[in-house]
């Protein structure tokens, strides 16, 4: 088991060199001298734990991050546990058995909508239903539509995952070898597929930590909630490079993270399950 | 693909339903090729009916802000989303699934690096990926900048699926028989491709048109006056509160293409595009 998860540690640091690589060499793009000698002088400033200085706002990338990333962190959080709360439930209700397949249809017709049409669509139900309008700014505009949004991208993640993961059990030769041995439906679906089904949506945290962000991108953007998902898109199209980096390394390293633990955590679930 | 066994039964029901995705956006290509003849009115033409009314006989997906007919717009809307869409597919599963499959065939320390950069991108999403793209380049760029933004989690995946495969019995008798490495990564890419190239380019069509569309959305997509159904939809933001039919018309068309995409790849369940 140590094995493993120091296997998996290197390969988080690895992953997490990686991505500090890509952010120095976008944000070596802010300066006006020769290329190499920026990259070299950015990626050190990035070891440091310095990011740089915001060039159209002039303050530090690091407080410019600390204004805007409790509002995103707040989305994220929130929309990751409505993503568990309905995800989880729905995931094992409807991804077993005869339910799993009757429901495929269903499922891939809504995951085909796009995140800004849900976002646009929540907008709509607000203004119509409660007469909120989506461009006033308040709590349930800047936080719960957005929060909404998230969580209902999260939660299409976290059903995928179940799904595929019950797929995969569904099937397992296991399953008649131990129907033989005397145990009921029950008990092999408690003990031995239940934690296989969890350990596959923890593998695929890293896939749910991306849909997340990508969401909150686009719900930020939609619902005006200055995060810094929404300051990235301002940053990129205003070609801020010394921001822009840090904040995707903060999201590379939350995606790296949320892999890292989900595979050992996957192991330990199904060590502990054998 | 496939991810567990499937019974008769059900290999026949994703058979058909992959052949209702693919003549789906077959009907889709030929409306997008013949969208001059079944447009209603020429490409942007403004006041060609009143301003802002509702779906009638006479405008069946009703008119935008300037008067534009919303069914001729999304139907060239469409068009611009299936073009740029289908280029960027084709980018992605060129740089994503078979170069990660060739290199994963690569002498193992050369393939170890390249599988590390390439995962490195992987780990941001997509869509921030193709945004910083655009910003390096230009707008007109965009399609690129999908593909090659869907590449990266393409290429890890061929990458490991393709290691993974080299590690069966077959193959190590192949290497213990004196097959060469180039010979076998034929074989490999023949059995992979010959049955999944199609799918496979379905399920990339399916993503890059969620990512390009989205883009447009946050205004570094299509450039007006070939508006695609993002930018369509972005520039309905403003009216879309009280007219419902100048988003929901561009979404529906878009949705509809995504999930035929979906269709065609026959994806499995819990399976990603």
């Amino acid at each position: 088991m140590w094995r493993f998860a120091l296997k998996e540690g290197g390969k988080w640091v690895l992953a997490l060199f990686g991505a500090l690589l890509i952010a120095a060499a976008l944000s070596a793009l802010a300066d006006p001298g020769p290329y190499l000698a920026a990259f070299g002088n950015r990626l050190m400033a990035f070891l440091s734990l310095d990011p740089g200085r915001s060039t159209i706002s002039g303050l530090p990338a690091a407080r410019e991050l600390a204004m805007h990333g409790p509002a995103t962190a707040d989305v994220v959080l929130l929309g990751a546990l409505m993503a568990l709360m309905l995800g989880l439930p729905l995931g094992l209700l409807l991804g077993t058995g005869g339910m799993r397949r009757a429901t495929a249809p269903v499922i891939q017709i809504v995951s085909a909508a796009p995140v800004f049409c849900a976002c646009l669509a929540l907008a709509y139900a607000a203004f119509h239903l409660f007469g909120i309008r989506p461009d006033t700014a308040s709590r349930v505009t800047t936080l719960f539509l957005p929060t909404v949004a998230v969580g209902l991208a999260g939660t299409a993640a976290v059903q995928m995952a179940l799904r595929r993961a019950a797929s995969l059990a569904q099937d397992s030769p296991f399953r008649l070898g131990l129907r033989r041995l005397g145990l009921t439906a029950m008990e092999i679906e408690r003990v031995y597929v239940a934690p296989q089904i969890f350990a596959g949506l923890l593998e695929s945290l890293g896939e749910v930590m991306l849909t997340l962000l990508s969401a909150a991108v686009v719900a930020e953007w939609v619902f005006q909630s200055h995060g810094i998902a929404e300051l990235f898109v301002k940053s990129v199209a205003l070609h801020d490079w010394s921001m822009a980096a840090p904040i995707l390394l903060v999201f590379a390293a939350l995606t790296c993270t949320a892999e890292f633990l989900g595979r050992v955590g996957s192991r330990v679930l199904m060590r502990a399950a054998s | 693909m496939s991810v567990g066994m499937l019974t008769p039964e059900l290999t026949r029901l994703r058979r058909i339903l992959a052949a209702a995705g693919w003549s789906g956006l077959g009907l889709i290509a030929i409306a997008v090729m013949l969208a001059d003849f079944l447009a209603r009115a020429p490409l942007g033409a403004a006041h060609t009916g009143p301003v802002l009314a509702a779906p009638s006989e006479a405008f069946p997906f009703g008119t935008d802000l300037l008067g534009r007919d919303m069914f001729s717009e999304t139907l060239y809307g469409l068009s611009t989303t299936v073009a740029q869409a289908g280029e960027a597919a084709v980018l992605a599963l060129l740089a994503g699934g078979l170069l990660g499959f060739v290199c994963a065939h690569l002498p193992r320390p050369a393939g170890n690096v390249l599988r590390w950069a390439i995962g490195a991108f992987a780990a941001i999403p997509a869509l921030l990926l193709a945004l910083a793209m655009v910003a390096l380049t230009a707008r007109g760029y965009a399609g690129l900048a999908a593909g090659l933004a869907a590449a990266p989690l393409a290429f890890v995946r061929a990458f490991d699926r393709a290691r993974a495969a080299g590690r069966l019995g077959h193959a190590e008798y192949a290497r213990a028989t004196g097959i060469s490495a180039s010979a076998l990564l034929n074989r490999d890419l023949a059995y992979e491709f010959r049955d999944t190239l199609l799918p496979t380019l379905a399920r990339a069509l399916a993503a890059v048109a969620i990512i390009l569309s989205t883009m447009s959305f946050l205004g570094f997509g299509a450039l007006p006056p070939h508006r695609d159904l993002g930018l369509m939809i972005a520039a309905a933001r403003t009216s879309y509160l009280e007219a419902w039919w100048t988003v929901a018309f561009p979404a529906l068309a878009l949705m509809l293409l995504i999930l035929l995409a979906r269709l065609a790849a026959g994806l499995d369940e819990g399976e990603r595009p």
